[in-house]
């Protein structure tokens, strides 16, 4: 599915993660995100470089081309392009035609993500992408993936801001806590953000939160847990569980919605924790927990978007939904931004 | 959940600003009676983004004061908010100047936008005095986009107009206009043709919005943006509070109907009833508790809406607006 029903839902003044660190090296990387064909590749000197993945001159895709040191050259008819986007050389010919110049994207690496800028480039000047500290720090041990679904960034939001659909699509994963008397989601708004935030009264752990922490089954713990949509772009989720001696063990879920076309969405996401280092069965049983959550959401997601064909056009919305409600409002007012003097805001 | 039972308890959603407790990393004295205070989080964390136009509320004690963002939008590591000491207003501002030092932590809720700047070819900024705050990351973020600009700063006197240092890479952009030697901005002059294409952006004292707003009306709708840091002066309710008569409010999505009494606010009657808006300033300056309006007509008492807004009858500030008809459905 290629955007077809008008404009795409997502900001271009916005940070997107386009790939992992590991993904670009020294060899052409093909793309398809945020509406367009990209080209990756990484220069001599380690620069992470985004460039559209089509020759100016007859539409090649320069990705099945060659990189010939920092130099991108075209399969089709040897045009050759700086990193920086630029034409310089054309073999049949002496001079390089003017205006011959592929788009070039501002780029910040920040491993393990690579963070491309794919709207006005002035716009991006000075900002930077979203801080994500258990990425950077020590301390943590992170585990992480990659997938694709066929539904809206933006319903990918919804899912993440929303905590009332894990009785039903995640029954055997959540607590007791989810279920009887539910502590009050507390939500909480800037400009840009919006979060939610809850603490449980006492209750035991269920089977993979007991196997991932060591922690007893016996016993009671307090849980808090807060998710963030901190852009477009990203949704960061935190799970404590509080052990003795108030050790806070706690697991952090990144993840990366960067939309392919207004159907599909990448989902580049991590899973960090500050417990059980170097436990590889760990590992393996909270990569099951992160997989196994996004598949069961994923058919029902696919179907909403079948339905609705990704327009946030609900009939009723619940309470419970005021964040995911925010998150549409601040991608509103950032579209609006960018639609600029044609369509001026209701106000100021 | 496996026996298809439905969860029992309810939950309860609670809707609030973004709070957080920052660290003053610097306090500067700008201008005559002007300080900037820089905030940053005492851990180092990022901070949520902002755009022009921004504000944030410092929680002081018991009372709470608003001031606009002026330092960089991109830099997420620390705001920077500037503070007129004004020895006769409400005590906020004396509070700040006294009492809040580099060191100090202080407790802090937003960001929230409700002047933001759009994108257009070209800008008139009008600053008045403090009014400038706002006005300076606009003018950078003109400058990045390539807008054509100018800003007409004016302010008592030379030595009391803040970021003068700030404002000089911008060369003959910017028009200072202190009134001790030029008098009151030349606004007849500034404002005399109007402009497609064209956005004025507004800020400083009442006097100045006052004026703009009479120079606009023969602007193209919606030219005009401006911000109060103060609560609009409203026509007298004629015999006062007496005047005023109950009105009935149905939130249409939380079904529920109520009655809103004279000398009561709506954004009260709510919370006495169980719905809780979002609120800040209480004065309908902050825009915060802004409802749409699905049917009656509103009586507009906040400092926000432009004229157009108030007669499209769309949105409300329901911390001070009232009802000119009997009954007011809004989107709650």
């Amino acid at each position: 599915m290629t955007d077809t029903a008008g404009p795409p839902n997502y900001p271009l003044n916005c940070w997107y993660v386009i790939a992992t660190s590991d993904e670009v090296g020294r060899s052409l990387l093909a793309r398809q995100a945020l509406g367009r064909r990209l080209l990756l590749f990484r220069t001599a000197d380690g620069q992470a470089t985004v460039l559209d993945d089509r020759c100016p001159h007859r539409a090649a895709p320069l990705s099945m081309g060659t990189l010939d040191g920092d130099r991108v050259v075209c399969a089709y008819h040897g045009f050759t392009y700086a990193s920086d986007g630029r034409c310089v050389g054309v073999p049949s010919q002496r001079h390089v035609p003017y205006g011959a110049q592929v788009r070039s994207y501002p780029v910040v690496e920040r491993p393990p993500f690579v963070w491309v800028w794919p709207g006005h480039p002035a716009r991006s000047r000075g900002t930077e992408p979203p801080d994500l500290p258990p990425l950077r720090e020590s301390g943590w041990t992170v585990l992480g993936s990659a997938r694709e679904m066929a539904v809206n960034y933006l319903l990918l939001h919804d899912n993440a801001l929303d905590r009332t659909h894990f009785p039903y699509v995640h029954p055997h994963r959540i607590h007791r806590g989810y279920v009887e008397d539910p502590p009050p989601l507390r939500i909480e708004v800037s400009e840009t953000t919006v979060s939610y935030s809850r603490t449980f009264t006492p209750a035991p752990l269920i089977g993979w939160q007991h196997d991932a922490t060591g922690l007893s089954a016996d016993t009671e713990y307090v849980q808090r847990e807060t998710g963030t949509f901190v852009s477009p772009a990203l949704h960061v989720d935190e799970m404590d569980i509080i052990g003795p001696g108030q050790r806070v063990y706690r697991g952090v879920f990144i993840r990366a919605f960067t939309p392919v076309d207004s159907g599909r969405t990448l989902i580049i996401w991590r899973g960090a924790r500050n417990y059980a280092h170097h436990d590889e069965s760990v590992t393996a049983r909270l990569r099951e927990v992160y997989e196994g959550t996004m598949t069961e959401d994923q058919p029902l997601l696919e179907a909403i978007q079948a339905t609705t064909g990704g327009a946030v056009g609900y009939q009723v919305s619940a309470a419970a939904d005021a964040a995911a409600i925010r998150a549409y409002q601040i991608v509103e007012a950032m579209l609006a931004d960018e639609r600029g003097w044609a369509h001026p805001r209701r106000r100021d | 959940m496996s026996s298809g039972e439905a969860p029992s308890a309810a939950m309860l959603t609670v809707f609030s600003e973004r709070r957080s407790d920052l660290l003053i990393t610097t306090r500067e004295m700008r201008a005559e009676g002007v300080i900037t205070l820089t905030l940053a989080d005492p851990a180092g964390a990022q901070l949520p983004a902002w755009t022009p136009g921004a504000h944030i509320d410092l929680l002081l004690d018991d009372t709470v004061r608003q001031y606009s963002l002026c330092g960089t939008p991109g830099d997420q590591h620390s705001w920077r908010i500037a503070v007129l000491l004004d020895p006769d207003g409400r005590g906020g501002s004396r509070r700040v100047h006294e009492t809040l030092q580099a060191g100090d932590q202080v407790a802090v809720r937003g960001p929230r936008n409700h002047f933001p700047l759009h994108s257009v070819p070209r800008y008139i900024f009008l600053a008045g005095g403090i009014g400038i705050t706002p006005i300076l990351p606009m003018v950078a973020a003109a400058t990045e986009a390539g807008a054509d600009w100018k800003l007409w700063y004016g302010g008592r006197s030379q030595a009391s107009m803040a970021f003068r240092d700030e404002l000089e890479r911008y060369g003959d952009q910017v028009t200072m206009w202190p009134q001790d030697t030029k008098g009151l901005l030349p606004l007849e002059q500034i404002l005399q043709h109007p402009a497609d294409g064209t956005l004025v952006y507004c800020c400083g004292p009442e006097g100045l919005l006052t004026a703009a707003e009479q120079r606009c009306a023969a602007w193209p709708p919606g030219s005009l943006h401006l911000e109060r840091f103060a609560a609009k002066p409203q026509p007298e309710p004629g015999a006062g509070e007496a005047a005023e008569a109950p009105f009935e409010v149905v939130c249409q999505r939380s079904g529920l109907t109520i009655t809103v009494p004279p000398g009561q606010s709506i954004i009260d009657a709510l919370d006495e009833n169980g719905v809780s808006v979002l609120s800040s300033c209480l004065e309908g300056v902050c825009g915060t508790c802004e409802t749409r309006v699905l049917e009656g007509i509103p009586e507009h008492r906040d400092s926000l809406l432009s004229e157009e807004e108030r007669e499209a009858n769309e949105y409300m500030m329901i911390c001070v607006g009232r009802s000119k008809s009997d009954r007011l459905v809004l989107d709650l």
